[in-house]
C-alpha cells in the first residue's frame, strides 16, 4: 500500500553515512545467493491514531531517529493521511527497540518482517 | 482557569536564558494533580485495565508468542520511563522559584503531558474532529480540559523544536 521504504536512503544521508561500495578483491565469484538468505529484515511501522498531535509526532521521529524536520514531516504526513508509514527498519532486535522507544512516546507503533 | 488560559503571554518561550516556562500556580496545580492519577494508575491499575491500553499498545500484530515475550520484557520498562518522566515534572512543576527549564525537563513534560492525553483521551473516546467543542456534547468540561493539554503541548513541543539539543 505504501512505499516508505523507498526513502530509506534520505535516511542515510541525514545520519551523514556515506555509503561506499567495497571492492570484493579476494572474492572471485559474487555470491548473491549468500546474501539472499540473510533474514528478512524487520519493518517498524506507526499507525494513525486520534490523540497524538502532528507536531508531536514529528518531534519524536526526529528525536529517536535523527530525521531532518522535512523527513519527519513527511513521515508524519504519511502517518496522518495513509494511515501508517515505515519509520524504520533493520534487525529484530533493533526493530524491537525502536517499538520500544517509540511506545514509550506514546506512539502506536508494531513490527514486522519483509515488505508491507 | 479560564483567565489563565486567556492570555497573551504562551506557556512555554524561548529567551536568551533558555526555555521560560510562563505557568501559574492554578495551571501548575493542575498539571501535577493529572499525572499524580496517572502516576496512581501506572502504580496500582491492573495489566490489561482498558484506561491504559494506550499507554501499552501491542508491538505485534499476529504473533502471539513474540507479544507475550515483548510485554514481559518491556512492560516494567515502559512503566519505570513513564515514572521517570512523572517524577521530574512533579519536581519543577512544584519549584516556583524556576522559571526556566532545561531541554531534558522539558522533553519530560512532553512524554508525562502526552501520558495525561492518552490516558484522557481513551477515557473520553475522542476522535480527530474533537477540536471543536460542541455545547450540547456530554463530554463538554472533559474534552475542554483535554483540549487545553493539547495546547499546552503545542506550546512545548514549539519551544523544543527551536532548541534543539545542545
Amino acid at each position: 500500500m505504501n512505499t516508505s521504504t523507498n526513502r530509506d536512503n534520505e535516511g542515510v544521508n541525514t545520519a551523514g553515512v556515506t555509503l561506499v561500495a567495497a571492492a570484493p578483491a579476494t572474492i572471485e565469484r559474487p555470491e548473491v545467493e549468500e546474501s539472499i538468505s540473510l533474514e528478512h529484515p524487520w519493518v517498524v511501522l506507526v499507525w494513525n491514531d486520534p490523540i497524538n498531535l502532528m507536531s508531536y509526532v514529528t518531534f519524536v521521529f526526529q528525536k529517536l531517529f535523527g530525521y531532518s524536520l522535512e523527513k519527519a514531516t513527511e513521515l508524519m504526513l504519511d502517518v496522518h493521511e495513509k494511515g501508517k508509514a515505515v519509520v524504520s527498519s533493520g534487525s529484530k532486535e533493533k526493530s524491537e527497540m525502536d517499538v520500544y522507544r517509540l511506545h514509550e512516546h506514546g506512539l502506536w507503533a508494531t513490527m514486522q518482517q519483509d515488505a508491507v | 482557569m479560564r483567565s489563565d488560559v486567556a492570555r497573551v503571554k504562551p506557556p512555554f518561550t524561548t529567551s536568551k536564558k533558555g526555555i521560560a516556562i510562563n505557568l501559574g500556580p492554578d495551571e501548575r496545580g493542575l498539571l501535577r494533580t493529572l499525572i499524580g492519577e496517572v502516576r496512581e494508575l501506572l502504580t496500582t491499575a491492573p495489566v490489561g485495565d482498558p484506561k491504559l491500553a494506550r499507554l501499552f499498545p501491542p508491538a505485534y500484530f499476529d504473533n502471539d508468542e513474540a507479544e507475550t515475550e515483548y510485554q514481559r520484557l518491556m512492560r516494567d520498562e515502559l512503566v519505570a520511563s513513564r515514572l521517570d518522566s512523572i517524577a521530574t515534572v512533579d519536581a519543577f512543576l512544584g519549584d516556583d522559584k524556576l522559571k526556566i527549564v532545561t531541554f531534558a525537563q522539558l522533553d519530560a513534560f512532553c512524554a508525562a503531558l502526552n501520558s495525561v492525553r492518552l490516558v484522557l483521551g481513551t477515557l473520553l473516546n475522542v476522535g480527530e474532529i474533537d477540536d471543536y467543542l460542541d455545547e450540547d456534547d456530554p463530554r463538554h468540561d472533559e474534552l475542554a480540559l483535554y483540549n487545553f493539554l493539547s495546547w499546552l503541548l503545542d506550546s512545548a513541543i514549539s519551544a523544543l523544536m527551536q532548541n534543539p539539543v545542545a
